[in-house]
């Protein structure tokens, strides 16, 4: 377990990614399957509010919608993790930024449906969330400028969302980082042939980039992934480091974190998302597409929601004035309770 | 309504805004309560909608290691939500500061006192800085006071991480005043010494009552810290000269401190002037500072409950509240002064009987957790 300096361990387990987001394979899927069970339910009945005619007396009603599955959606969001690592070399960004975006895209869609929000948005925001948390910000002009038929709003509108899914829990500790402590640590071990090192590291850390493909880092530790990428560069180095920390019995969890990145780690074929993609256009979210009768009936229900909110509260404090002075001096009470931009 | 919407309507009801109690550069804090339990909490209202790069810098610093860093000595953040195009923090409601306190001119503070103080501001440092976190904004105005005494460092808008060594960082960090010499010449690479200068500041702030180091320009900064502490020779700090925003200001001698902190142990100003080496890598760590002889000799720290109080500290604080990088009222005499030492050795008005109760005050913990201890 303690790949990472030993001083850290300890700060990992009180971390929020320790205790929120590690999942065992059977919650991912059970996850992703009541989200995407969710989603169809709410969509078939939005189709209903968009139509005049109820959709079910039509051909291509929403009966005949033919949605993603769980695993579709998968699917279309791996090709995007591709494409993060596209832009990110594009744009020249530290491996920080890269391992961080995917991290924020994969933990976004255990939250939403890639039928409500499409991943080329969240993707483009969630990478841009990801420059400012790891403390690498640039400008929003110049990145949606270097990216086509990208606005700046198109980044900033899904902000507030991707930051509320995260729980805005924006630290991540990543398996590229725990190989380079791996790394020292193996340093130090007896009889180790520097000269091919520098080529296992190199292997291992193309290991650590297919893993991030995978739910590895939803499912397994920094450490464990990174003794991973290890063992798949050299299982003779792995297996010399667990003894010299006598933790041979980590290797049964290697084990099973090879085969994911063996079966997973790999871009998505682009046939098989483009099929994938052509239906999402006929069964995503019409709330969400904005001019749609839907999406206007939504908006119009949210402002009837938010006004009658701030009536209440400007009532209120009349009512609360015209009966004296409730709020003794507390001048601020008064301006806090007219904040209607809250 | 989206699940992810759904539930942030359920952390807002969790929380209830009552009164608004400061406002500063890019937020506005609202005392309020838990609605369940009427637990008193604050709620800073950073309003987003402003920035054109979206969800600013400073908020997401703070956001990020706030969420993190559970520690007594850092101020709790309950819980996060937005609403509309504003993000809120429900923080741990903290009612005074140490500015407040230190400014304070009807509260004499005892060696025990200060002490205590110290070792809080220290273990809340120590626990950022073994999480890789640097805060670069430590000033007393940045330690906030609990109604139990206990110390939390707040303000985490300037904080990051370090754990990549040789990255470049910003050097226009730290208010001027607890901003170290590197930092002032322009050192982008640098770590956890440069939140220990600003220990060391705070550490004689406490001792003078007024800013110790209270530069007016960044030049004059670094001449107000030479003429304290002497000009650094090569020997001293190597290196330095070639540093990008060298500039010599002047030979100034180095004064022994004892001129100015005329009541402290020698204890106490071994301890300070280890705060306050010039080169940052001979500087002292937060862990070894705790394990200094000055935490272990008498007399031992204040407990917390029995620290002494601001009486603004029950009133509604002041809006306004003194920059760190303006000159503060002009009051007391020119730090650097004999003059201004005897703010330190003034006697507490508090009763004697009081003041002996509360020299007897339990010895805060400084065991460390076998976590801490292993290597
Ligand atoms: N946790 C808290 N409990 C009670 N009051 C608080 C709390 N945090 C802040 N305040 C009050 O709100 C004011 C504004 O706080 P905030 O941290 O936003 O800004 P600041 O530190 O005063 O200024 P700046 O933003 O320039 O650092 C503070 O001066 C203080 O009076
Ligand atoms: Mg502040």
């Amino acid at each position: 377990m303690a790949v990472d300096d030993n001083r850290r361990v300890p700060l990992y387990e009180g971390s929020t990614q320790y205790r929120n987001w590690r999942f065992s394979p059977d919650k991912l899927q059970e996850t992703r399957s009541s989200l995407n069970a969710a989603a169809v339910a709410g969509i078939r009945k939005a189709f209903e509010a968009d139509s005049a005619v109820p959709r079910t007396r039509q051909p291509g009603s929403s009966a005949n919608v033919s949605f993603l599955t769980p695993e579709e959606e998968n699917l279309l969001v791996k090709l995007y993790i591709g494409k993060i690592s596209q832009l990110c070399g594009l744009f020249k960004f530290s491996e920080e930024v890269e391992a961080t975006a995917i991290t924020y895209l994969k933990r976004f869609y255990l939250k939403n449906t890639v039928m409500d929000w499409h991943p080329k948005n969240v993707m483009l925001t969630a990478l841009f969330l990801a420059t400012k948390t790891t403390n690498h910000p640039i400008s929003l002009e110049f990145y949606a400028s270097h990216i086509p038929k990208t606005t700046p709003s198109d980044v900033l509108d899904l902000e507030f969302l991707v930051a509320q899914s995260l729980g805005f829990e924006f630290s991540v500790w990543h398996a590229h980082r725990a190989l380079w402590g791996l790394w020292l640590d193996i340093q130090t071990l007896p009889d180790i042939s520097i000269t091919t090192l520098s080529q296992v590291q190199e292997i291992a850390l193309q290991q650590i980039r297919a893993s991030r493909l995978t739910d590895a880092e939803l499912i397994y530790t920094p450490s464990q992934i990174a003794l991973a990428c290890l063992s798949l560069a050299s299982s003779d180095l792995a297996k010399q480091w667990a003894e010299s920390k006598g933790s041979l019995s980590v290797l049964a969890i290697v084990e099973n974190i090879q085969q994911l990145i063996a079966g997973e780690g790999t871009d998505p074929e682009v046939e098989a998302v483009r099929e994938v993609d052509k239906r999402l256009r006929l069964c995503k979210n019409p709330e969400k597409v904005p001019g749609s009768k839907a999406y206007l009936a939504k908006k119009a229900e949210e402002e009837a929601t938010a006004l009658a909110r701030r009536s209440k509260k400007a009532d209120d404090v009349k009512k609360a004035m015209e009966a004296g002075d409730p709020f003794g001096d507390e001048l601020g009470m008064r301006e806090g309770a007219l904040d209607d931009d809250d | 309504m989206d699940a992810v919407e759904k539930a942030n309507a359920e952390r807002q009801k969790r929380w209830i805004k009552d009164q608004k109690v400061g406002e500063g550069t890019y937020a506005v804090v609202y005392r309020g309560h838990e609605a369940s339990t009427g637990k008193k909490i604050a709620i800073k209202k950073i309003k987003v909608g402003q920035f054109k790069d979206g969800l600013d810098m400073s908020a997401i610093r703070e956001v990020k290691y706030l969420r993190e860093l559970h520690h007594q000595n850092i101020i709790a953040l309950f819980d996060v939500f937005s609403s509309k195009t504003n993000l809120n923090l429900v923080l741990e409601f903290l009612d005074a500061d140490l500015e407040l306190i230190i400014k304070d001119r009807s509260i004499v503070f005892l060696p025990a006192d200060i002490k205590s103080w110290l070792a809080m501001t220290l273990r809340g440092l120590e626990f950022c800085h073994r999480n890789w976190v640097l805060h670069r904004d430590l000033k007393p105005n940045n330690l906030l006071i609990a109604s139990d005494g206990q110390l939390k460092i707040a303000d985490f808008g300037l904080a990051r991480d370090f754990a990549d060594p040789g990255y470049k960082m910003t050097c226009q960090v730290i208010t001027r005043w607890y901003r170290p010499p590197e930092l002032l010449f322009g050192s982008r690479y640098y770590s956890t010494a440069v939140d220990i200068w600003s220990v060391g500041c705070i550490f004689a702030e406490l001792m003078l009552r007024i800013p110790y180091l209270p530069g007016e320009s960044d030049v004059d900064q670094l001449r107000t810290t030479f003429r304290a502490l002497g000009t650094p020779t090569e020997e001293d700090w190597p290196g330095h000269t070639k540093l990008p925003h060298y500039v010599a200001v002047g030979q100034f001698p180095k004064p022994p401190l004892r001129d100015l902190f005329t009541a402290a142990t020698a204890d106490a100003l071994n301890l300070l002037s280890k705060c306050l080496i010039y080169e940052p890598r001979k500087r002292i760590s937060a862990r070894d500072a705790l394990n200094h002889p000055y935490f272990f000799a008498l007399p031992n720290p204040t407990n917390p409950a029995k620290l002494p109080k601001s009486a603004s500290q029950l009133a509604p604080r002041p809006l306004e509240e003194v920059d760190g990088n303006v000159d503060p009222s002009g009051s007391a005499a020119a730090p650097g002064t004999k003059a201004a030492g005897t703010a330190a050795r003034l006697k507490r008005k508090a009763s004697v009987s009081e003041a002996e109760t509360r020299a007897v005050a339990r010895r805060l913990d400084f065991t460390l957790s076998s976590s801490q201890r292993s290597p």
